[in-house]
């Protein structure tokens, strides 16, 4: 018998002021596998992420066929850093690791935590560094550090790509493919270039679903 | 506490102390600002953080609202907590309410409960002013050492206790909510029940401190601790630290300057607080001409 896949979207609609943003979507993501989908701006592709993070209403059914903890990792599109602003990315990535309130320092095993974390998205030494000091690619891999633990059972990436020059790109990608091994990542993206190098999967939409299929076949 | 009081004051008549402190008031409102440094220096930098700057403002003009419908329904002028509570408690949650279902901007949405606010207050404050003298309603809105009473000062202590302790609990909530909601909801966060706490114990800190700071001045208390220390920190501990430190200072400050000048403790208090960010916002542009080349 084969394994459901770990998501299953079913008729997936979302409706805004009365204009429909996606129609009847459906699509599946295999347990291990980087599942791309793509389309034009305006498509609908991050209010679907925004469905399937529980973050604005929808019609039709989402449905996750958890084996481990059940959770999701997130790295949104954009997060605006006031660039006065007085946080480290040590004191970012504690927020949610501590229950300490960060204002009266980091606890020992939250700065070891860390440390490891930068590592693995290959930025060591950076956890001293003010936000607003960080390029955006640097950010974006921060970012990715703070939804690869824990581990999650699904990761959501929404545009991963957008404004990182050639080498950001290159880093980032290389953890994205490093997180494959061990867990099952949803990207939103509309660099083909990107996708190739990175997906198995890839469906396209533009309200509707127009295609899907593996890489080769649709890019 | 009157032994408290005769011993402070024994210390300044032997010299030990400024001679100030021979007088209870001087006593309360070092004790006052004691606690309100914590409290609104620890809150400030949260209030700047979610932009809640404009807010404050609007719940210090509630409070004089607040006052107001108190004295209005007999409440004593000195302590009219019920009035000032209730109506601050109603705007702020109001405030968010409406906030969270609109799609205006926030800054608009709390412009019209700004002038909601001050419509009743000012047509009410006619009304109140037929039983009482305008100069007790000032001491409300400037702030006023004379009136703060023991009574003020252990419900200022309860307050700062519950509030404080409920801020550590969700200090790391709020602030994750703060940078991003959509993050912060992923990781657990509930956005609104998080928004509907801080504005609690905002609305809370705010009307506890109105005797010392006053209704019309409390705002900058919960904003330039925080932009104070912002000009001089890089890190959230920094932040948090300066913050509390801005607020202490600019609070015994503004205390001396108002008893050696008899002008509002509000006022200097503000005055005070607003020196302080002058100066900070110097080093900060010292230090980053240095800093940006160095990095």
């Amino acid at each position: 018998m084969t394994e459901p896949p770990l998501l299953e979207a079913s008729d997936v609609t979302i409706r805004h002021d009365g204009h429909t943003i996606l129609e009847r979507i459906s699509l599946e993501v295999q347990k291990g596998s980087i599942h791309a989908i793509m389309g034009p701006n305006g498509a609908g592709k991050s209010s679907l992420l925004a469905a399937l993070l529980g973050q604005i209403a929808f019609s039709g059914t989402i449905r996750c066929h958890w084996r481990g903890n059940g959770r999701i990792g997130y790295v949104p599109q954009s997060f605006p850093v006031d660039p006065t602003l007085p946080l480290t990315v040590a004191e970012l990535l504690a927020l949610p690791r501590q229950k300490r309130p960060v204002c009266l320092g980091l606890a020992k095993h939250t700065k070891k935590k860390i440390a490891e974390l930068l590592d693995q998205v290959a930025l060591p030494g950076l956890a001293n560094r003010r936000l607003g000091a960080l390029s955006g690619g640097e950010i974006r891999r921060v970012l990715l550090a703070n939804a690869l633990d824990p581990l999650p059972e699904l990761l959501l990436l929404d545009e991963p790509g957008t404004g990182l020059d050639t080498d950001s790109m290159t880093r980032l990608e290389a953890v994205i493919l490093a997180a494959k091994s061990c867990t099952t990542v949803l990207m939103v993206s509309h660099d083909a270039e990107q996708v190739r190098r990175l997906a198995d999967r890839v469906t396209v939409i533009d309200r509707v679903v127009q295609r899907t299929g593996s890489a080769a076949e649709i890019l | 506490m009157s032994a408290l009081y005769a011993w402070i004051a024994e210390l300044a008549q032997r010299g030990l102390l400024p001679a100030q402190f021979q007088y209870p008031f001087i006593t309360r409102g070092v004790l006052a600002v004691l606690i309100l440094a914590p409290l609104l220096g620890g809150l400030s930098h949260i209030v700047v953080a979610r932009r809640l700057a404009f807010f404050s403002t609007a719940l210090g003009q509630a409070a004089l609202t607040g006052l107001t419908i108190g004295l209005v329904l007999g409440e004593p002028i000195g302590s009219a907590y019920g009035g000032i509570f209730g109506f601050c408690m109603l705007s702020a949650l109001g405030m968010i309410y409406v906030k969270r279902r609109s799609r205006l901007p926030p800054d608009t949405l709390i412009g019209v409960f700004m002038a909601l606010t001050l419509g009743l207050g000012i047509c009410l404050l006619v009304a109140a002013t037929r039983r009482f003298n305008i100069h007790q309603i000032e001491a409300v809105m400037f702030g006023s050492l004379l009136t703060v009473t023991d009574l003020d000062l252990l419900l200022l202590l309860v307050v700062a206790i519950i509030v404080l302790g409920a801020l550590a609990w969700s200090y790391n909530r709020l602030l994750q909510d703060s940078l991003s909601p959509s993050l912060a909801r992923v990781a657990g966060v509930d956005n609104a029940k998080i928004e509907y706490l801080f504005v609690i114990l905002l609305t809370a800190a705010i009307v506890v401190s109105l005797k010392i700071i006053g209704a019309l001045l409390v705002e900058a208390l919960v904003v330039v601790p925080a932009a104070t220390a912002r000009n001089i920190s890089r890190t959230t501990r920094g932040y948090f630290a300066f913050s509390v430190l801005a607020a202490l200072v600019a609070g015994l400050g503004g205390i001396s300057i108002s008893s050696a000048w008899s002008v509002p403790t509000g006022g200097a208090v503000v005055l005070a607080l607003a020196a302080l960010f002058f100066v900070t916002f110097a080093l900060g542009a010292l230090r980053s001409s240095g800093g940006e080349s160095a990095r």
